[in-house]
């Protein structure tokens, strides 16, 4: 954890409704979640708590109906699509469930390309980057191979480099370990983990994987909408 | 060019060839078309504008060369013969006629624009002569190379209308009209062979004058004082020669051409829309990313702009390629093929792009990034 105790991501008071009138529906309710530089967080919950819907907003994807996100300090709340563009351009690296690698660009530039439009990012600069990220994840030799050529434990493993490649200060990971046999998702977050950790990165991983909760350094349980701080029928969470 | 888009269009290969292939069959009719049209506009009113004279003197009512109604008493050309602005006059017969090659089946007939022209003056004869006899003498035709080519007519051989017949003795150039051909022979020898009645009636009267840039002012005056006959500059009369075959063909062309556009635009736009469909979730995931809408449009736009121009290049060559042997093998299948057409076509794929481009820019502007995180 950050030994400063800067906050990287802080939820104030976040509720998320969806439609309107008798059909609405409550995603989060007044939701409070802060997460510090070097933390990492688990979010659990069941299916259809809020657990998605939670991460997005995070991310800058999602607007909430009422409360403030702030990520590394500046408000996102009301902020233009351009600007939220910016955020997770700049301070967001997200990793998500199913990989999400572009099918037609090979390892190597499915890192590179989340540098194209950073600052000091010029286009050797970028390809020597993604290079060392990939160097980083024991994938030298996947430089070149296509999406489709390599395994799941790999896609994820490229997928995490482009996640840090342009150095978030925030990760959020959205189920990372569920397309991966009990192996594979291990050495993931083992990986995800000790990087998070080396570099510094605030991150949340958002699963209803049990497995998740020996990665993290706190665990947070999210059922109808509400964040708890442990599970609300297993005091073994507390 | 931006690496997802390279990579997006050079990655599937059988849609890229479609997609190119659609847009070079456009290409290639826009092309062909244009150059045909330009090949008849050219050859069509090409033998009225390269007769050397000032002003086609026609009975009121003639609109053009080839309908050839106009009548004319001889005697007006000697009434315009003592016009002092006027230097040469030479009045012209001119009939459209069916002949056929005499030792040929007579029911394998082909039309010619038989002219009767005086070759001691020589205004109104063949443009150019390629062999044979310069001018016909009396009984003789100068027929046009294209008539030679078409219908194995050559000099020594006698072309045959009814009873009379006339022998082939010179061969020239510039007088293809596509569907007809002019034919040269002496004023005395087109009386004969048309049995004009009266005999002294003209078609036309072609006029030089001495100071030619007087020629709107003297037509004028001319107008007024013959009344019956109107005088007409060789450039209108090309025109309105051009506009009787032209005329009733342009609709069909401009048809042909908007065919043409759509085709080429619906194979484009089809094949660029669901490429962009298939990877809806991989723009989703550049959104997500943080790449900006602007960024996504481009990428959809250069892939449309590199197939454009992947498809005018082929089609263009292939426009130049086969006009040539297109033309060898159908004698009708006039073509000139222009830079600044090649040009246009090339504006025209440019708009073919842009559009094609549209609705799968408005596609990615709808993609909401969230929905890369579901499954």
């Amino acid at each position: 954890m950050d030994e400063n105790g800067r906050v990287i991501l802080d939820l104030e008071g976040v509720t998320k409704v969806y439609g309107s009138g008798e059909f609405a529906v409550s995603a989060l309710k007044e939701t409070n979640f802060r997460v510090t530089g070097g933390e990492i967080v688990a979010v659990m919950g069941p299916s259809g708590s809020g657990k998605t819907t939670l991460l997005t907003i995070a991310g800058a994807l999602l607007r909430p109906t009422s409360g403030n996100v702030t990520v590394c300090g500046i408000d996102v709340t009301r902020m233009n699509e351009a600007r939220l563009a910016a955020i997770r351009r700049e301070r967001i690296g997200f990793v998500y469930q199913s990989f999400n690698l572009l099918e037609a660009l090979t390892a190597l530039e499915n890192v590179r390309i989340v540098l194209h439009e950073r600052r000091n990012h010029s286009g050797a600069h970028a390809a020597e980057r993604a290079r060392e990220m990939l160097d980083m994840f024991g994938l030298s030799h996947r430089i070149n191979s296509l999406p489709k050529k390599m395994s799941d434990g790999e896609k994820q493993r490229v997928a995490i480099a482009r996640a840090l490649a342009k150095d978030p200060e925030l990760i959020l990971a959205d189920e990372p370990t569920a397309n991966l046999d009990a192996k594979r998702g291990r050495e993931v977050m083992e990986l995800l983990r000790q990087k998070a950790l080396e570099l510094h990165k605030a991150v949340v991983v958002v699963s209803h994987d049990n497995r998740i909760r020996e990665f993290a350094h706190r665990i947070v349980w999210l059922e109808d909408g509400r964040l708890h701080d442990h599970h609300p029928e297993d005091h073994r969470f507390v | 060019m931006l690496l997802v888009a390279r990579k997006n269009l050079f990655s599937e290969r059988t849609r890229l060839a479609i997609s190119v292939g659609g847009l070079a069959l456009s290409v290639f009719l826009i092309g062909i078309l244009l150059s045909l049209f330009r090949g008849w506009s050219q050859q069509v009113g090409g033998f009225v504008e390269h007769v050397p004279a000032d002003l086609w003197v026609a009975s009121d009512g003639t609109t053009d060369f080839l309908a050839a109604s106009s009548a004319l008493p001889d005697a007006l050309g000697g009434k315009l013969k003592f016009v002092p602005e006027i230097d040469v006059v030479s009045p012209i017969i001119v009939r459209p006629m069916e002949l056929y090659k005499s030792g040929d089946d007579p029911n394998d007939t082909f039309d010619v624009q038989l002219v009767g022209f005086d070759p001691v003056v020589g205004l109104g004869g063949p443009i150019e002569i390629v062999s044979g006899k310069k001018a016909p003498g009396p009984g003789e035709v100068i027929i046009d190379e294209e008539t030679r080519r078409r219908y194995d007519v050559n000099i020594g051989d006698r072309i045959v209308k009814g009873t009379k017949s006339l022998a082939v003795s010179g061969i020239a150039s510039g007088g293809d009209f596509i569907y007809t051909q002019v034919a040269f022979v002496t004023i005395d020898t087109a009386i004969d062979f048309v049995n004009l009645e009266p005999k002294t009636l003209r078609t036309f009267i072609l006029l030089t004058l001495d100071d030619p840039d007087d020629r709107d002012n003297l037509a004028h005056r001319l107008d007024v004082a013959t009344p019956g006959a109107k005088y007409v500059a060789p450039e209108d009369f090309a025109d309105e020669t051009r506009s009787r075959i032209l005329g009733n063909i342009l609709p069909i062309l401009i048809v042909v051409l908007v065919v043409a556009f759509i085709v080429g635009l619906s194979v484009a736009g089809l094949t660029i829309y669901t490429a962009t469909v298939e990877k809806s979730r991989e723009y989703g995931i550049l959104k997500a990313e943080g790449f900006t809408n602007l960024f996504l449009y481009r990428v959809v736009f250069e892939q449309s702009l590199v197939t454009g121009i992947l498809g005018f290049l082929l089609g263009a060559a292939l426009t130049v390629l086969v006009a040539p042997f297109a033309q060898d093998s159908v004698p009708q299948f006039v073509v000139f093929v222009r830079w600044q057409d090649i040009l246009g076509v090339a504006g025209v794929t440019l708009l073919m792009a842009l559009i094609a481009a549209y609705i799968p820019i408005r596609r990615i502007a709808s993609i909401d990034p969230v929905t890369v995180f579901k499954g």
